[in-house]
């Protein structure tokens, strides 16, 4: 064949290659992260907790969301967020107005599975007797909450119209919606990168009541967050260095390495800090990626328990066990009680170790006569990492899981909370 | 901003691509002496007749093996080809893992009349399949320039069952209505370029005894491929190919349930002995 019909077929493939688009989504709304919590107090704030129905904007983000108040410590003071989960992946995130004369939040609207993202501005309004008006805190009977204001596409004014209306309070039964990652995939384009100290003090605003972490060490023995096996730019800015995290120390990581979205590599203890000072989360996973001993983190566990225990949080910390490897580790440790631990693989390997927690892969189904047995002895039984919408709203609807991990924390949180 | 430039294992398949469009070229050597009194490529655009023996020496209307050239099979005759399709990954879906796992790749064609033709194609890697059937219109421009529309409706289906990590099945109907032209540039050499639009028509999925499904017929992406049909050994004929499909959902890659709302790229090298 003719050298030039090879570099034809060349300059093709090139040509495909090169028109790859590139994906982002930046958020279009600056965070003011003001303390308290303006005019919506505690009241207010859980009298708009709830599922409502949409009607202007339904087209967008479907006939039903669930609006759900959180919260993040800084210091002594606390700013709350106004968040809304959708059943198409998606969530808002919102901040107090205090600028504004009545119950006013602004933010942004983002879309998980592609990079669809916008400003929204809402306010809150009661209908009493067909005529709306602004809520001032007072509810009587055959009132509606009604939020309502406008959205809008990319980083341009907002002019669509969206109206939520109170449907109903929010599922109460206890059900944990775990965030993988800390948060969720750096590969989806939230706002912050997975595995840092920014998105779990965000996991709480993406509808995560707790978080699984990775933990592996530097070349110094420092327990660090970080996913992968090597440095890759999946991951991290690039900066020219690769191989295993494993080959690094600490040192050179803090001052060389930088994730996707800027921030640095964190020490576990870092994370666990973030979690006990800065946010409501009440479940960590630490899930193991390295085979060296868990002496240091089973230690960096109990600090962390006892730290959350005086600062009076309910706060669960687990190591999770993977592998083989991973439970040969835990057989190990000199001293296991006081160490809760999750168990993925089969029930006999849990019941053998006793853990607190057995979680299997999702993609063995709902495994009814398994969960039934596990929780009849008085186990914890999660499922992972469950991304797939409508295999979420089945797993919710259909079994008795106590709580599912997922990228997608907005769709567990959605599913769970609008569960009639 | 996500973007990975060109996978390591892409160029690797671009080289073993390449190796063999080498030897391929080396085999057409064979059949084809070279010819000191040939006539140089500049002198070509003075269109001589080129003499019967002469490599680009062509036979209007001969049918020469293929599989991807879009000219249909003496009507009630057959064609078909074996060979293997590796599939490169995309990042987006296996991070930092690259799975490579050929598909055995069995072709079959049959003419029903002077332009028409059906085709069939399985694709199998064991664990998961993909059966197709088409229908496809092709005839000449001119001695050298072919074209071809048509349609192919293809089943997948794919079911793991590995203890303590898949009690997983799925299956779907994707439709591909395609286009293709083809060049002969000797007797023996062919390139097809042949663009795909890919549709799924149906999907159903089930994780022990729950299910989901979904049966709208919704657009999922396009593919363009690029193959070279033409000798390699001893007179047996070859497919060397590259296919690159922008999708949104890949059926070879159904247990990673990908939830991307966008087309990621599937870069394949198809590799066909013409039976």
């Amino acid at each position: 064949m003719n050298t030039r019909y090879l570099v034809l077929v060349g300059l093709l493939v090139t040509l495909l290659m090169g028109c790859r688009k590139e994906y982002e989504a930046p958020v279009p709304y600056n965070f003011s992260n003001l303390t308290g919590s303006g005019k919506f107090s505690t009241a207010i704030r859980q009298s708009i907790n709830g599922v409502y129905t949409v009607t202007d904007g339904s087209d967008k983000f479907g006939a039903q969301v669930v609006l759900r108040w959180t919260y993040t410590h800084t210091g002594a003071d606390t700013s709350h967020h106004l968040s809304v989960f959708t059943s198409n992946v998606g969530y808002f995130d919102m901040e107090p107005q205090p600028q504004t004369g009545g119950l006013a939040v602004g933010g942004y609207w983002r879309r998980l599975q592609d990079t669809e993202i916008g400003l929204v501005q809402l306010t809150v309004n009661v209908r009493r007797s067909g005529a709306v008006s602004p809520f001032t805190g007072r509810l009587s009977t055959g009132d509606t909450l009604v939020v309502s204001g406008v959205y809008g596409d990319g980083d341009v004014t907002p002019t669509k119209r969206l109206t939520m209306t109170y449907a109903r309070p929010l599922n109460a039964r206890p059900f944990s919606v775990l965030a993988h990652r800390s948060g969720g995939r750096t590969s989806d384009l939230l706002p912050a990168s997975e595995n840092s100290v920014e998105i779990i003090k965000m996991a709480s605003r993406l509808g995560a009541t707790g978080i699984e972490i990775d933990v592996r060490y530097t070349k110094d023995g420092v327990p660090i967050l970080y996913h992968d096996n090597t440095l890759n730019l999946r991951l991290i800015q690039k900066n020219g260095l690769a191989g295993p995290i494993e080959e690094y120390t600490y040192q050179q990581l803090n001052t060389l390495v930088r994730l996707v979205n800027g921030e640095r590599i964190p020490t576990l203890e870092e994370a666990l800090q973030t979690v006990v000072d800065n946010t409501d989360l009440s479940f960590v996973w630490l899930d193991t990626k390295y085979v060296r001993s868990m002496t240091q983190v089973q230690s960096i566990q109990r600090t962390y328990l006892q730290r959350a225990k005086a600062a009076g949080r309910s706060l669960q910390i687990v190591i999770g066990l993977p592998s083989d490897d991973a439970v040969s580790l835990y057989r190990d440790l000199p001293e296991k009680s006081n160490t809760p631990v999750l168990c993925e693989l089969d029930t006999s390997i849990t019941r053998s170790i006793n853990a607190n927690i057995w979680a299997p892969r999702w993609t063995l189904g709902d495994q009814t006569a398994e969960v039934n047995a596990m929780k009849a002895e008085g186990r914890t039984v999660f499922v992972w990492t469950l991304d797939e919408p409508q295999f979420i709203r089945e797993f919710i609807d259909q079994t008795r899981f106590d709580g599912i991990l997922s990228n997608y924390a907005c769709v567990v949180a959605y599913y769970h909370y609008s569960q009639q | 901003m996500i973007f990975y430039g060109l996978p390591i294992r892409l160029t690797t398949l671009l080289t073993i691509w390449l190796l063999a469009a080498g030897l391929s070229a080396q085999g057409q050597r064979r059949l084809a002496p070279a010819d000191s009194t040939a006539p140089r490529p500049s002198t070509r655009r003075v269109r001589q007749p080129l003499p019967a023996d002469h490599p680009r020496a062509i036979e209007p209307g001969v049918r020469r093996p293929g599989i991807y050239f879009p000219q249909a099979p003496i009507p009630g005759r057959w064609r078909k080809s074996i060979g293997v399709v590796f599939t490169t990954t995309p990042p987006e879906l296996t991070e930092e893992i690259r799975v490579n796992v050929p598909a055995i790749d069995f072709n079959l064609q049959r003419g029903i009349s002077k332009n028409w033709f059906i085709t069939g194609r399985i694709l199998t890697q064991v664990v998961q399949s993909n059966v197709g059937v088409g229908v496809r219109y092709a005839r000449p421009l001119t001695d050298r320039l072919f074209i071809s529309a048509g349609d192919d409706m293809h089943i997948w289906f794919g079911a793991l069952q590995i203890k303590d990590v898949f009690n997983s099945q799925a299956y779907g109907l994707q439709n591909f209505p395609n286009v293709s032209v083809g060049y002969r540039f000797t007797r023996d050499v062919q390139m097809t370029l042949k663009g795909e639009a890919i549709l799924d028509a149906y999907y159903k999925s089930q994780v022990g005894n729950l299910t989901i499904e979904r049966n709208a017929i919704r657009y999922n992406g396009l593919a363009v491929t690029v193959a070279i049909e033409q000798p390699l050994y001893d007179k047996k004929h070859v497919t060397l190919g590259l296919r690159a499909a922008y999708s949104n959902f890949n059926w070879q890659l159904w247990s990673l349930y990908d939830t991307f709302d966008r087309n990621l790229f599937y870069p394949q090298l198809i590799f066909g002995f013409i039976l």
